[in-house]
């Protein structure tokens, strides 16, 4: 029982943090993705790199403890996969947890998105064996990390991508004027 | 050491409709809030695994077919591939729900009005309208891919995975195109 309330309790939290930097609000997903106001890809990406210095650093110390869990890098299905979520993501401007948020803080149109992504993993199940399991099988490399693939220790690949993310984060403006 | 706006806001001159849901300008404490939620990434990571969030949806669809007809559940190799709903990534689902409701009750907030994300969305119909479509294409953008944006752009980068990488290019290549092309009066004028 301990992990499905450990498990509760960090979607509690990953829900609040979500509110209120404003992720779940599909306007300012808008105005991120036109580039008017970039602080959600900023918290995205500031998250990112603090987990990432913060899970390689433990790997040093704790390695046995840490339940890391790669994702297989099927080339053309994960690249097209994201072309049609991004799509969906700027027509919509919610992605599967943020409108989860969205519902929690009385938001109507992200019942309605829930409804089109039931009705997309509905369609996804019923032509899996025709359509997606050919693609995910073309060019699929396996569970492969950056530092497998540069041959580079990963507390060395993680300090580097981290810190070029901050740095990014911290040169990049927040709000953009429109030109 | 800062990482505040300094452009003055935006108002941009739209539509009455859509003017209304833009606020002048949004500072949000996200550099607080990316440090914590980087370090609830590895905490999750120390728990049981990496959070990911879309892989519900098939379970829940799973879920519903062993009550409708549990004889195709069985039979599609998806629905076995992807379990049962009795998942940590179920319970995360759940918390995310209580968590945007204490985020809005933390601050007092009422619940917010329909936000028009782009000028052709005029009327609520509309609105629901892109909701919907945008709602069918993230699952099934995700689901092809295997993650979403927690699953593989959060976690999947936060774990140096190539995939996370890749799909994270793909999301804000569309992404972006289609929020801009959105924007156009003409091209939305749906």
């Amino acid at each position: 029982m301990l992990i499905p309330f450990l498990s509760i309790l960090i979607g509690v939290a990953m829900g609040f943090f979500i509110q209120r930097v404003r992720a779940s609000s599909p306007a300012m997903i808008a105005r991120n993705l036109r580039l008017e106001n970039i602080s959600v890809i900023k918290f995205m990406a500031l998250t990112i790199a603090v987990g990432m210095i913060v899970v390689y650093s433990l790997s040093l110390v704790i390695p046995q403890l840490l339940h890391f869990d790669v994702k297989p890098t099927y080339v053309v299905g994960v690249l097209l996969g994201g072309l049609v979520f991004g799509v969906g993501f700027g027509v919509g401007g919610y992605c599967p947890g943020t409108c989860v948020v969205g519902i929690g803080e009385g938001r109507k149109d992200a019942i309605v998105a829930i409804l089109g992504g039931v009705v997309g993993a509905l369609a996804f199940t019923l032509t899996y064996t025709t359509l997606v399991e050919p693609i995910i099988k073309i060019a699929n490399f396996g569970k492969i990390t950056l530092p497998e693939v540069l041959h580079l220790p990963s507390i060395l690949v993680a300090l580097v991508v981290g810190e070029i993310f901050i740095a990014v984060v911290r040169f990049l403006p927040t709000e953009f004027k429109k030109g | 050491m800062t990482f505040a706006a300094t452009a003055p806001p935006a108002a941009p001159p739209k539509a009455t409709a859509f003017a209304a849901a833009e606020s002048p300008s949004e500072k949000t404490p996200w550099v607080f809030y990316g440090i914590l939620f980087g370090l609830l990434g590895a905490v999750s990571i120390l728990v049981w695994g990496p959070i990911g969030v879309s892989g519900t949806y098939p379970r829940f669809i799973g879920a519903i077919m062993q009550f409708v007809d549990p004889a195709y559940a069985e039979s599609n190799p998806y629905l076995k591939k992807m379990g049962s709903l009795l998942k940590p990534e179920t319970f995360i689902v759940l918390g995310l729900l209580i968590g945007g409701f204490l985020g809005a009750k933390v601050n007092r907030e009422k619940a917010p009005k329909c936000e028009m994300i782009h000028p052709g969305e005029t009327t609520t119909g509309k609105r629901y309208r892109d909701a919907f479509i945008g709602g069918f294409l993230i699952i099934v953008g995700a689901r092809i891919a295997g993650g979403c944006t927690s699953g593989h752009i959060i976690s999947g980068i936060t774990q140096l995975s190539v995939s996370g990488f890749i799909f994270g290019l793909g999301v804000f290549t569309t992404g972006i195109l289609s929020a801009k092309m959105l924007s156009n009066r003409r091209a939305a004028g749906v």
